[in-house]
């Protein structure tokens, strides 16, 4: 479209050809590449005349590896990664934890971004056992909690307000359902992002995206 | 010793590539998830097999841990580990050789093939 303005007379030249068709890109580039995009808002939404109403975390009430209680309030004014998992799980949690491991180390130098992991076998995952966990992980507890709680609240959480699949089947090599999501949160606790935490470039998409939510607070 | 007699075979051969290819895909279903693809384990959560005195010093506990799993503490290269592993109980004696074969032939092992009749002799006699 635009090219076409900047026809050049000498157009049979390769050379100076190629060295324009550069300078319009860059100019086309320079001109069109918007703003980057705010992440998307994910879930249902109320508008209120001239307020609109997110889908946000429900209130929540756990304990994580140093017994100290979890609940939204710790995560005010932070942004947050989440996922559901539980540690004598052989399938697909290490692999999550392995990329969990690798969001940790990305978001070291940003104080405002912490981790969050839900143990979806409560009964068997004791506080004893996560800080057992996150301390052969190499990991903070200030920076990366390891919660546990009641089983059912747990579940319910992660059905109704991560859309993340967490449940107990039997039939299962080890017990429970689960999906191997990352979800990112807000500081309004909001979610923003949905990654798959088995999928190396998943989880690079996340790196950048949290760094793109950071930009957004700012 | 005992030991050689499992690796006397040459590498190059069919069958020892037959073990090493199947022994591959046994180890990125069974193992890589814990142990990752590279062998490099996860913290002191689950111990590396790349670099690990416990792997070269000690085949056929190793053998016999893929089948009954292993449980209490264990030092590898002088760190301490101590989470259960659960054994797999369907793996079949060859499957258990071919793994055992990728993982002694990989990360600069250079050990040989490891015999699905000599890997039964040692399965049964696990503690």
């Amino acid at each position: 479209m635009k090219n076409t303005r900047y026809k050049m007379p000498d157009a049979g030249n390769n050379t100076s050809w190629t060295g324009c068709f550069f300078f319009i890109t860059m100019i086309f580039l320079a001109a069109c590449t918007p703003k980057q995009k705010d992440l998307p808002i994910f879930g249902e939404r109320e508008v209120n005349g001239t307020d609109t109403i997110y889908h946000t975390i429900a209130p929540f009430r756990f304990v994580d590896q140093d017994s100290a209680t979890i609940t939204n309030d710790v995560f005010k004014d932070k942004i947050y990664v989440a996922d559901f998992f539980f540690t004598s799980c052989r399938t697909i949690c290490p692999i999550m934890k392995t990329q969990m491991l690798r969001v940790y180390e990305a978001t070291k130098e940003m104080p405002d971004v912490v981790l969050l992991s839900h143990s979806i076998d409560p009964e068997y995952d004791t506080v004893a056992l996560l800080h057992d966990f996150a301390e052969r992980l190499g990991v903070e507890s200030k920076r990366w909690h390891f919660v546990t709680g009641v089983k059912d609240s747990i579940y319910k959480i992660a059905q109704t307000s991560y859309f993340a699949t967490a449940m107990e089947d039997k039939a299962e090599p080890d017990g429970f359902i689960h999906s191997g999501a990352f979800l990112l949160i807000d500081k309004k606790g909001r979610i923003r992002g949905k990654y798959d935490g088995t999928k190396p470039e998943d989880v690079d998409r996340l790196v950048e995206d949290i760094k793109r939510l950071r930009a957004e607070h700012v | 010793m005992a030991c050689q007699l499992l690796f006397s075979c040459s590498t190059k051969e069919p069958k020892f590539q037959q073990y090493y290819v199947q022994g591959e895909q046994l180890y990125i279903k069974n193992c890589s998830n814990c142990h990752q693809k590279d062998g490099k384990g996860l913290g002191l959560l689950y111990p590396p097999l790349d670099q690990s005195d416990y792997v070269d010093k000690n085949l056929h506990e190793v053998l016999c841990l893929m089948r009954h799993g292993k449980e209490g503490q264990l030092i590898v290269n002088g760190k301490k580990f101590n989470k259960p592993m659960r054994g797999i109980p369907s793996l079949t004696d060859l499957e258990i050789a071919e793994i055992a074969t990728y993982i002694y032939n990989t990360w600069d092992r250079q050990h040989g093939i490891i015999d699905v009749k000599e890997t039964a002799s040692v399965l049964n006699s696990c503690k």
